[in-house]
Protein backbone atom coordinates (compact mmCIF):
# COMPACT_ATOMS: atom_id res chain seq x y z
CA UNK A 1 0.00 0.00 0.00
CA UNK A 2 1.50 3.30 -1.06
CA UNK A 3 -1.43 5.53 -0.31
CA UNK A 4 -0.59 6.79 3.14
CA UNK A 5 -3.99 8.42 3.52
CA UNK A 6 -5.74 5.03 3.45
CA UNK A 7 -6.60 3.00 6.51
CA UNK A 8 -6.66 -0.75 5.97
CA UNK A 9 -8.84 -2.79 8.32
CA UNK A 10 -8.32 -6.55 8.15
CA UNK A 11 -10.57 -9.09 9.82
CA UNK A 12 -8.54 -12.25 10.46
CA UNK A 13 -9.69 -15.81 10.84
CA UNK A 14 -10.69 -17.03 14.31
CA UNK A 15 -7.81 -18.30 16.44
CA UNK A 16 -4.22 -17.27 15.81
CA UNK A 17 -3.44 -19.14 12.56
CA UNK A 18 -3.43 -16.11 10.24
CA UNK A 19 -1.67 -13.99 12.83
CA UNK A 20 1.23 -16.44 13.06
CA UNK A 21 1.65 -16.35 9.28
CA UNK A 22 1.76 -12.55 8.92
CA UNK A 23 5.19 -11.09 8.23
CA UNK A 24 6.64 -9.46 11.33
CA UNK A 25 5.70 -5.82 11.85
CA UNK A 26 3.03 -5.86 9.09
CA UNK A 27 0.48 -3.66 10.82
CA UNK A 28 0.33 -0.52 12.94
CA UNK A 29 -2.05 -2.00 15.47
CA UNK A 30 -3.51 -5.37 16.39
CA UNK A 31 -6.93 -5.41 18.01
CA UNK A 32 -7.63 -8.61 19.92
CA UNK A 33 -11.36 -9.10 20.48
CA UNK A 34 -12.31 -11.11 23.53
CA UNK A 35 -15.59 -12.14 25.10
CA UNK A 36 -15.88 -12.81 28.82
CA UNK A 37 -15.62 -16.59 28.70
CA UNK A 38 -12.64 -18.48 30.07
CA UNK A 39 -12.12 -20.10 26.69
CA UNK A 40 -12.11 -16.79 24.79
CA UNK A 41 -9.73 -15.26 27.33
CA UNK A 42 -7.39 -18.25 26.89
CA UNK A 43 -7.31 -17.81 23.09
CA UNK A 44 -6.94 -14.02 23.37
CA UNK A 45 -3.91 -14.43 25.66
CA UNK A 46 -2.28 -16.49 22.94
CA UNK A 47 -3.15 -13.89 20.28
CA UNK A 48 -1.67 -11.08 22.38
CA UNK A 49 1.52 -13.09 22.92
CA UNK A 50 1.94 -13.82 19.20
CA UNK A 51 1.19 -10.24 18.17
CA UNK A 52 3.73 -8.95 20.71
CA UNK A 53 6.36 -11.44 19.65
CA UNK A 54 5.85 -10.57 15.98
CA UNK A 55 5.90 -6.82 16.74
CA UNK A 56 2.48 -6.29 15.14
CA UNK A 57 2.20 -2.64 16.19
CA UNK A 58 0.29 -1.57 19.24
CA UNK A 59 -1.51 -4.61 20.62
CA UNK A 60 -4.81 -3.75 22.30
CA UNK A 61 -7.85 -5.62 23.54
CA UNK A 62 -11.54 -4.95 22.89
CA UNK A 63 -13.77 -6.56 25.51
CA UNK A 64 -16.95 -7.63 23.72
CA UNK A 65 -20.36 -8.84 24.96
CA UNK A 66 -19.72 -7.48 28.45
CA UNK A 67 -22.91 -7.95 30.48
CA UNK A 68 -21.85 -6.75 33.92
CA UNK A 69 -19.06 -5.68 36.22
CA UNK A 70 -17.96 -9.28 36.72
CA UNK A 71 -17.44 -9.72 32.99
CA UNK A 72 -15.43 -6.54 32.80
CA UNK A 73 -13.32 -7.45 35.82
CA UNK A 74 -12.54 -10.90 34.39
CA UNK A 75 -11.20 -9.39 31.17
CA UNK A 76 -9.36 -6.51 32.84
CA UNK A 77 -7.71 -8.93 35.23
CA UNK A 78 -6.36 -10.87 32.26
CA UNK A 79 -5.30 -7.94 30.07
CA UNK A 80 -4.95 -4.89 32.33
CA UNK A 81 -4.24 -1.63 30.53
CA UNK A 82 -4.44 -3.22 27.12
CA UNK A 83 -8.24 -3.12 27.34
CA UNK A 84 -9.02 -0.08 25.22
CA UNK A 85 -12.76 -0.35 24.69
CA UNK A 86 -15.51 -2.22 26.52
CA UNK A 87 -18.46 -3.15 24.29
CA UNK A 88 -21.64 -4.06 26.17
CA UNK A 89 -23.74 -7.09 25.39
CA UNK A 90 -26.40 -5.59 23.16
CA UNK A 91 -29.60 -7.17 21.82
CA UNK A 92 -29.37 -4.83 18.81
CA UNK A 93 -26.17 -6.58 17.69
CA UNK A 94 -27.81 -10.00 18.10
CA UNK A 95 -30.78 -8.80 16.06
CA UNK A 96 -28.49 -7.46 13.31
CA UNK A 97 -26.59 -10.77 13.24
CA UNK A 98 -29.79 -12.70 12.82
CA UNK A 99 -30.88 -10.40 9.99
CA UNK A 100 -27.45 -10.46 8.36
CA UNK A 101 -27.08 -6.69 8.37
CA UNK A 102 -24.37 -4.44 9.75
CA UNK A 103 -25.04 -3.34 13.33
CA UNK A 104 -24.28 0.27 12.36
CA UNK A 105 -27.01 0.15 9.70
CA UNK A 106 -29.43 -1.70 11.91
CA UNK A 107 -29.10 0.48 15.01
CA UNK A 108 -26.51 3.23 14.69
CA UNK A 109 -27.12 4.51 18.21
CA UNK A 110 -27.08 1.10 19.92
CA UNK A 111 -24.75 1.05 22.95
CA UNK A 112 -22.40 -1.49 21.31
CA UNK A 113 -22.05 0.62 18.17
CA UNK A 114 -21.42 3.75 20.20
CA UNK A 115 -18.78 1.99 22.25
CA UNK A 116 -16.93 1.08 19.08
CA UNK A 117 -16.96 4.64 17.83
CA UNK A 118 -14.30 5.41 20.37
CA UNK A 119 -11.99 2.66 19.12
CA UNK A 120 -10.59 4.45 16.07
CA UNK A 121 -9.92 7.51 18.18
CA UNK A 122 -8.33 5.51 20.97
CA UNK A 123 -6.05 3.85 18.44
CA UNK A 124 -4.99 7.26 17.17
CA UNK A 125 -6.33 6.54 13.69
CA UNK A 126 -8.51 9.63 13.61
CA UNK A 127 -7.73 13.02 15.02
CA UNK A 128 -11.10 13.60 16.67
CA UNK B 1 -20.24 -46.52 6.17
CA UNK B 2 -20.91 -50.21 6.45
CA UNK B 3 -24.56 -50.83 7.37
CA UNK B 4 -23.34 -52.97 10.20
CA UNK B 5 -21.01 -50.38 11.78
CA UNK B 6 -21.30 -50.81 15.51
CA UNK B 7 -19.24 -47.85 16.62
CA UNK B 8 -20.19 -44.22 16.01
CA UNK B 9 -17.68 -42.02 14.23
CA UNK B 10 -18.97 -38.49 14.26
CA UNK B 11 -17.30 -35.10 13.74
CA UNK B 12 -18.69 -31.65 14.55
CA UNK B 13 -18.16 -28.73 12.16
CA UNK B 14 -19.57 -25.21 11.80
CA UNK B 15 -18.71 -21.54 11.98
CA UNK B 16 -16.70 -20.30 14.96
CA UNK B 17 -18.97 -19.61 17.93
CA UNK B 18 -21.77 -21.88 16.65
CA UNK B 19 -21.23 -24.24 19.58
CA UNK B 20 -19.39 -27.20 18.02
CA UNK B 21 -17.12 -27.82 20.99
CA UNK B 22 -19.90 -27.43 23.53
CA UNK B 23 -22.10 -29.92 21.71
CA UNK B 24 -19.26 -32.33 20.82
CA UNK B 25 -17.99 -32.47 24.42
CA UNK B 26 -21.49 -32.98 25.80
CA UNK B 27 -22.23 -35.61 23.15
CA UNK B 28 -19.06 -37.53 24.02
CA UNK B 29 -19.88 -37.58 27.74
CA UNK B 30 -23.52 -38.55 27.27
CA UNK B 31 -22.53 -41.40 24.97
CA UNK B 32 -19.96 -42.56 27.53
CA UNK B 33 -22.68 -42.52 30.19
CA UNK B 34 -24.43 -45.20 28.17
CA UNK B 35 -21.54 -47.45 29.09
CA UNK B 36 -19.63 -46.96 25.86
CA UNK B 37 -15.89 -46.43 25.21
CA UNK B 38 -15.59 -42.93 23.77
CA UNK B 39 -12.52 -41.23 22.35
CA UNK B 40 -12.88 -37.48 21.78
CA UNK B 41 -10.68 -36.18 18.96
CA UNK B 42 -9.65 -32.55 18.73
CA UNK B 43 -7.91 -30.99 15.73
CA UNK B 44 -8.38 -27.38 16.80
CA UNK B 45 -5.07 -25.77 17.82
CA UNK B 46 -7.04 -23.40 20.05
CA UNK B 47 -8.55 -24.79 23.25
CA UNK B 48 -12.33 -25.30 23.14
CA UNK B 49 -13.21 -28.96 23.60
CA UNK B 50 -11.44 -29.44 26.98
CA UNK B 51 -13.77 -26.88 28.55
CA UNK B 52 -16.83 -28.76 27.28
CA UNK B 53 -15.44 -32.10 28.41
CA UNK B 54 -14.57 -30.74 31.84
CA UNK B 55 -10.84 -31.40 31.67
CA UNK B 56 -7.95 -28.97 32.01
CA UNK B 57 -6.16 -27.46 29.01
CA UNK B 58 -2.89 -29.18 28.12
CA UNK B 59 -0.86 -27.43 25.42
CA UNK B 60 1.39 -30.32 24.49
CA UNK B 61 -0.02 -33.70 25.50
CA UNK B 62 1.84 -35.72 22.83
CA UNK B 63 5.62 -35.36 23.15
CA UNK B 64 7.72 -34.83 20.02
CA UNK B 65 9.75 -37.98 20.55
CA UNK B 66 6.87 -40.32 19.66
CA UNK B 67 7.73 -39.80 15.99
CA UNK B 68 10.76 -40.32 13.78
CA UNK B 69 11.39 -38.91 10.28
CA UNK B 70 9.19 -40.66 7.72
CA UNK B 71 10.34 -42.46 4.59
CA UNK B 72 11.21 -40.48 1.49
CA UNK B 73 8.07 -39.52 -0.40
CA UNK B 74 5.91 -40.31 2.64
CA UNK B 75 4.76 -38.24 5.62
CA UNK B 76 7.44 -36.07 7.21
CA UNK B 77 7.01 -37.79 10.59
CA UNK B 78 5.77 -41.27 11.47
CA UNK B 79 5.23 -43.06 14.78
CA UNK B 80 8.29 -44.78 16.24
CA UNK B 81 8.31 -48.49 15.35
CA UNK B 82 7.72 -49.45 19.00
CA UNK B 83 4.52 -47.36 19.19
CA UNK B 84 1.11 -47.80 17.62
CA UNK B 85 -2.31 -46.14 17.83
CA UNK B 86 -3.33 -48.15 20.91
CA UNK B 87 -0.15 -47.21 22.78
CA UNK B 88 -0.52 -43.51 21.97
CA UNK B 89 -4.15 -43.40 23.13
CA UNK B 90 -3.25 -45.37 26.22
CA UNK B 91 -0.40 -43.04 27.20
CA UNK B 92 -1.42 -39.62 25.93
CA UNK B 93 -5.23 -39.42 25.69
CA UNK B 94 -6.43 -37.45 28.73
CA UNK B 95 -8.91 -39.06 31.12
CA UNK B 96 -12.09 -37.00 31.32
CA UNK B 97 -15.29 -37.18 33.39
CA UNK B 98 -17.64 -40.07 32.54
CA UNK B 99 -14.70 -42.11 31.27
CA UNK B 100 -14.20 -40.24 27.99
CA UNK B 101 -10.64 -40.31 26.68
CA UNK B 102 -9.45 -37.19 24.87
CA UNK B 103 -6.76 -37.07 22.21
CA UNK B 104 -5.55 -33.76 20.86
CA UNK B 105 -2.31 -32.67 19.26
CA UNK B 106 -2.07 -29.59 21.42
CA UNK B 107 -2.61 -25.86 21.51
CA UNK B 108 -0.50 -23.11 20.01
CA UNK B 109 1.09 -20.04 21.50
CA UNK B 110 2.87 -19.21 18.27
CA UNK B 111 3.97 -20.76 15.00
CA UNK B 112 2.29 -24.03 13.99
CA UNK B 113 5.75 -25.54 13.43
CA UNK B 114 5.93 -26.19 17.16
CA UNK B 115 3.14 -28.77 17.00
CA UNK B 116 4.13 -30.40 13.73
CA UNK B 117 5.41 -33.66 15.20
CA UNK B 118 2.45 -34.09 17.56
CA UNK B 119 0.11 -33.31 14.68
CA UNK B 120 1.62 -36.02 12.47
CA UNK B 121 1.40 -38.50 15.34
CA UNK B 122 -2.24 -37.56 15.95
CA UNK B 123 -3.17 -37.96 12.27
CA UNK B 124 -1.51 -41.36 12.04
CA UNK B 125 -3.20 -42.58 15.21
CA UNK B 126 -6.61 -41.43 14.01
CA UNK B 127 -6.12 -43.13 10.64
CA UNK B 128 -5.01 -46.40 12.25
CA UNK B 129 -7.50 -46.66 15.12
CA UNK B 130 -9.30 -49.97 15.28
CA UNK B 131 -12.88 -49.48 14.06
CA UNK B 132 -14.29 -51.68 16.84
CA UNK B 133 -12.43 -50.23 19.82
CA UNK B 134 -13.82 -46.73 20.29
CA UNK B 135 -16.71 -44.51 19.40
CA UNK B 136 -15.06 -41.40 17.95
CA UNK B 137 -16.40 -37.91 18.61
CA UNK B 138 -14.41 -35.23 16.81
CA UNK B 139 -14.28 -31.44 17.03
CA UNK B 140 -12.85 -29.34 14.19
CA UNK B 141 -11.85 -25.65 14.28
CA UNK B 142 -14.49 -23.16 13.16
CA UNK B 143 -14.99 -22.53 9.46
CA UNK B 144 -14.69 -24.70 6.40
CA UNK B 145 -10.97 -25.08 5.84
CA UNK B 146 -10.09 -28.21 7.85
CA UNK B 147 -13.36 -29.87 6.93
CA UNK B 148 -12.80 -29.32 3.20
CA UNK B 149 -9.22 -30.63 3.46
CA UNK B 150 -10.48 -33.93 4.83
CA UNK B 151 -9.57 -33.57 8.52
CA UNK B 152 -12.83 -35.32 9.41
CA UNK B 153 -12.25 -38.25 7.09
CA UNK B 154 -12.25 -40.58 10.12
CA UNK B 155 -15.95 -39.77 10.57
CA UNK B 156 -18.76 -41.39 8.67
CA UNK B 157 -21.23 -38.95 10.24
CA UNK B 158 -20.65 -35.20 10.24
CA UNK B 159 -22.79 -32.86 12.35
CA UNK B 160 -23.02 -29.35 10.93
CA UNK B 161 -23.75 -27.02 13.85
CA UNK B 162 -25.49 -23.77 12.99
CA UNK B 163 -26.75 -20.87 15.09
CA UNK B 164 -29.52 -18.58 13.85
CA UNK B 165 -27.29 -15.88 12.35
CA UNK B 166 -26.84 -15.24 8.65
CA UNK B 167 -23.05 -15.70 8.88
CA UNK B 168 -23.43 -19.08 10.54
CA UNK B 169 -25.97 -20.13 7.88
CA UNK B 170 -23.55 -19.26 5.07
CA UNK B 171 -20.86 -21.49 6.58
CA UNK B 172 -23.35 -24.29 7.22
CA UNK B 173 -24.55 -24.16 3.61
CA UNK B 174 -20.97 -24.71 2.44
CA UNK B 175 -20.34 -27.47 4.95
CA UNK B 176 -23.47 -29.29 3.85
CA UNK B 177 -21.74 -29.73 0.49
CA UNK B 178 -19.18 -31.97 2.20
CA UNK B 179 -21.11 -34.97 0.94
CA UNK B 180 -19.64 -34.15 -2.48
CA UNK B 181 -16.08 -34.35 -1.15
CA UNK B 182 -13.94 -37.31 -2.19
CA UNK B 183 -13.92 -38.64 1.40
CA UNK B 184 -17.50 -37.41 1.93
CA UNK B 185 -19.24 -38.75 5.04
CA UNK B 186 -22.18 -41.14 4.68
CA UNK B 187 -24.35 -39.04 6.96
CA UNK B 188 -24.60 -35.27 7.14
CA UNK B 189 -26.61 -34.16 10.14
CA UNK B 190 -27.82 -30.62 10.81
CA UNK B 191 -27.86 -29.39 14.41
CA UNK B 192 -29.46 -26.04 15.21
CA UNK B 193 -27.93 -24.42 18.29
CA UNK B 194 -28.99 -21.41 20.38
CA UNK B 195 -32.54 -21.52 18.99
CA UNK B 196 -34.76 -19.00 20.80
CA UNK B 197 -37.95 -20.57 19.51
CA UNK B 198 -39.28 -23.10 17.03
CA UNK B 199 -39.39 -20.40 14.35
CA UNK B 200 -35.58 -20.10 14.53
CA UNK B 201 -35.19 -23.77 13.69
CA UNK B 202 -37.86 -23.64 11.00
CA UNK B 203 -36.21 -20.66 9.32
CA UNK B 204 -32.83 -22.39 9.24
CA UNK B 205 -34.37 -25.60 7.99
CA UNK B 206 -36.10 -23.74 5.19
CA UNK B 207 -32.99 -21.78 4.19
CA UNK B 208 -30.76 -24.85 4.11
CA UNK B 209 -33.31 -27.30 2.78
CA UNK B 210 -32.44 -29.78 5.52
CA UNK B 211 -34.43 -30.80 8.58
CA UNK B 212 -32.40 -30.56 11.79
CA UNK B 213 -31.70 -33.79 13.66
CA UNK B 214 -31.65 -31.83 16.90
CA UNK B 215 -32.52 -28.34 18.08
CA UNK B 216 -30.51 -27.11 21.06
CA UNK B 217 -32.27 -24.18 22.72
CA UNK B 218 -30.65 -20.88 23.64
CA UNK B 219 -30.02 -21.20 27.35
CA UNK B 220 -28.88 -18.25 29.49
CA UNK B 221 -27.58 -20.73 32.09
CA UNK B 222 -25.31 -22.24 29.44
CA UNK B 223 -23.90 -18.77 28.67
CA UNK B 224 -23.09 -18.32 32.34
CA UNK B 225 -21.38 -21.72 32.45
CA UNK B 226 -19.38 -20.70 29.37
CA UNK B 227 -18.17 -17.61 31.19
CA UNK B 228 -16.85 -19.75 34.02
CA UNK B 229 -15.38 -22.30 31.63
CA UNK B 230 -17.60 -24.99 33.13
CA UNK B 231 -18.76 -27.97 31.09
CA UNK B 232 -22.51 -27.75 30.35
CA UNK B 233 -23.04 -31.19 31.85
CA UNK B 234 -21.39 -30.15 35.12
CA UNK B 235 -23.08 -26.75 35.30
CA UNK B 236 -26.57 -27.99 34.42
CA UNK B 237 -26.72 -31.79 34.33
CA UNK B 238 -30.47 -31.69 33.79
CA UNK B 239 -30.53 -28.54 31.67
CA UNK B 240 -32.02 -27.88 28.26
CA UNK B 241 -28.67 -28.30 26.49
CA UNK B 242 -28.05 -31.71 28.07
CA UNK B 243 -31.51 -32.93 27.09
CA UNK B 244 -31.24 -31.72 23.50
CA UNK B 245 -27.78 -33.26 23.04
CA UNK B 246 -28.99 -36.54 24.54
CA UNK B 247 -31.69 -36.58 21.87
CA UNK B 248 -28.95 -35.96 19.29
CA UNK B 249 -27.05 -38.99 20.60
CA UNK B 250 -30.23 -41.02 19.95
CA UNK B 251 -30.49 -39.64 16.43
CA UNK B 252 -26.87 -40.33 15.52
CA UNK B 253 -26.95 -43.75 17.20
CA UNK B 254 -29.94 -44.67 15.05
CA UNK B 255 -27.66 -44.45 12.00
CA UNK B 256 -25.59 -47.35 13.35
CA UNK B 257 -26.19 -50.94 14.36
CA UNK B 258 -25.86 -50.43 18.09
CA UNK B 259 -27.18 -52.43 21.00
CA UNK B 260 -30.68 -51.39 21.97
CA UNK B 261 -29.46 -50.15 25.31
CA UNK B 262 -27.05 -47.73 23.68
CA UNK B 263 -29.36 -46.63 20.93
CA UNK B 264 -32.30 -46.35 23.36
Amino acid sequence: MNDEAATVVADLEAGIGTLTRLDAASVDATVVVVEPTLRSIDVARRAVAVADEQRQGRVVVVANKVADGGDRARIEEAFGDRVLVVVPEDPAVDAADRLGVSPIDHASSAPAVEALESLAEALGLVSE
Amino acid sequence: MAESATMIRVAFVGKGGAGKSTIAGTFARLLARRGQPVLALDSDPMPGLPYALGVSVDDQPIPDDVVVPGPEGGPRWVLRPDLDAVAIVDRYAARCPDGVRYLQFGNLWGSAVKLQQAQHAWSQVVAELDRDRWHLVGDLPGGTRQAMFGWARYADSVCVVVEPTVKSLHTAARLLRLSQAKWGPSNLVLVVNKARDRADADRISERLGVRPAAVVPHDPDASQADRRGAAPLDAAPDGAVAHAVDALVDQVASLYSLDEEVAR
